[in-house]
């Protein structure tokens, strides 16, 4: 399974926005695979395959959170620390970083704005790559409901995002 | 084509879903529209935008630590004789009373970090709030390289299953550092099916017991 964990991790990051909530879910899936690493070998395609039992625990916990007092434990979230970091390194200055950073919050903040339904077909369809017919057995949502979901989403995300901070990168310094 | 109708075929297009037909006439309302010719480009930076965003690698301390539980299982839980009480938190004044403690509350001002003296056992108190009581829960902590449990060595993993009280319940735990810390504690609590992390980042005051 340790070839997985990153693929995992960083799928359950981008379902859940938090580097705490994403090893949560990421460790809930490895005890629950563990058992079964013999039935993995058997699997052709493995990562469409884990994308399911990870999304599954997703919305599990998220249902599970919204009725158990564990939820209520949660340090506040800035207590995680930045999720930026763990990111790799980048080559920018100081100037660059900063203003690399501010967008990034941007998405990451509209991201959060979107339903976690919304944030998983975003997730596996615009940056994953996955197809919205692979989304219908991962996700185990009919694809008329995955496009509209998508549909929405991704009005949203250009309702929250004007377009001028994507150029940013492209302006002419004076 | 109006407008309304580009901006209800947009998505079909940037996923490649449309037909020859409908793909010419979104082409032609582009070459005479200039408002959908913008909308178009602001659906693309924003799909790139979101696309490009990088994804946190994982810490390779959670990597093995996550694989480590998983073949112990969920059932791994008290594997020591030595147990932590959870109890109701005691009044203010007697939890300040601890000389040395450095008291850590989960809610509603979390602390991120605490300092620690060289070689100095020093106790950490962490608070954890519970809505209602919960019987048999897991709590497992990570301790990062150069911090020790007192009592327990160089063991870097330990759980127990306990109790938690309905409000506030305390944790102490003496910690002594070895040496520079890079990495964070873990707490970890888990209840029928349900779990959650904190973390604790731990400053190394090298100073010697002048310095605190």
């Amino acid at each position: 399974m340790r070839p997985q964990v990153e693929y995992l991790y960083r799928l359950a990051w981008r379902f859940t926005g938090s580097v705490a909530d994403a090893e949560d879910l990421v460790q809930d899936v490895l005890l629950k695979l563990y058992p079964r690493t013999r039935e993995l070998l058997e699997i052709d395609r493995l990562r469409p395959w884990l994308a399911k039992v990870l999304y599954r625990q997703y919305v599990d916990s998220i249902r599970q959170q919204a009725r158990s007092p564990i939820a209520d434990l949660a340090a506040d979230g800035d207590a995680e620390g930045d999720p930026f970091d763990t990111l790799p390194a980048t080559k920018d200055g100081p100037e660059e970083h900063a203003e690399r950073s501010a967008w990034r919050e941007r998405i990451i903040a509209a991201l959060e704005q979107l339903s976690p339904e919304q944030r998983a077909v975003v997730a596996m369809h615009d940056i994953e790559g996955y197809k919205l017919e692979e989304l219908e057995t991962i996700l185990e949502t009919p694809l008329g409901t995955l496009k509209s979901r998508l549909h929405r989403a991704r009005q949203q995300l250009r309702a929250l995002l004007p377009v001028e901070p994507f150029f940013v990168g492209e302006r002419v310094k004076a | 084509m109006e407008c309304r109708d580009f901006t209800l075929q947009l998505d079909d297009w940037l996923d490649g879903r449309l037909d020859t037909f409908r793909e010419r006439s979104i082409r032609q309302h582009l070459n005479v529209c200039a408002d959908c010719r913008r909308r178009h480009q602001h659906a693309l930076a924003v799909q790139a935008a979101v696309r490009e965003l990088p994804a946190p690698i994982p810490h390779p301390s959670f990597v093995e630590q996550a694989l480590a539980r998983a073949i112990r299982g969920p059932g791994a839980g008290a594997r020591s004789t030595r147990r932590f009480v959870f109890g109701m938190a005691l009044a203010a004044s007697v939890m300040l009373g601890v000389a040395l403690g450095l008291f850590l509350t989960m809610r509603p001002t979390p602390v991120q970090a605490v300092l620690l003296t060289l070689e100095r056992p020093q106790t950490v108190r962490l608070v954890f709030n519970s809505a209602k009581s919960l019987q048999a829960a897991t709590l497992s902590l990570a301790l990062p390289e150069n911090i020790e449990l007192v009592g327990y060595g160089g063991q870097r993993e330990l759980a127990w299953q306990t109790d938690l009280n309905e409000g506030r319940n305390l944790l102490q735990l003496p910690l002594i550092a070895r040496g520079a810390v890079k990495d964070e504690l873990v707490a970890r609590v888990s209840h029928g099916g349900s779990s959650k992390t904190f973390r604790l980042k731990i400053g190394v005051d090298d100073a010697g017991p002048a310095g605190m």
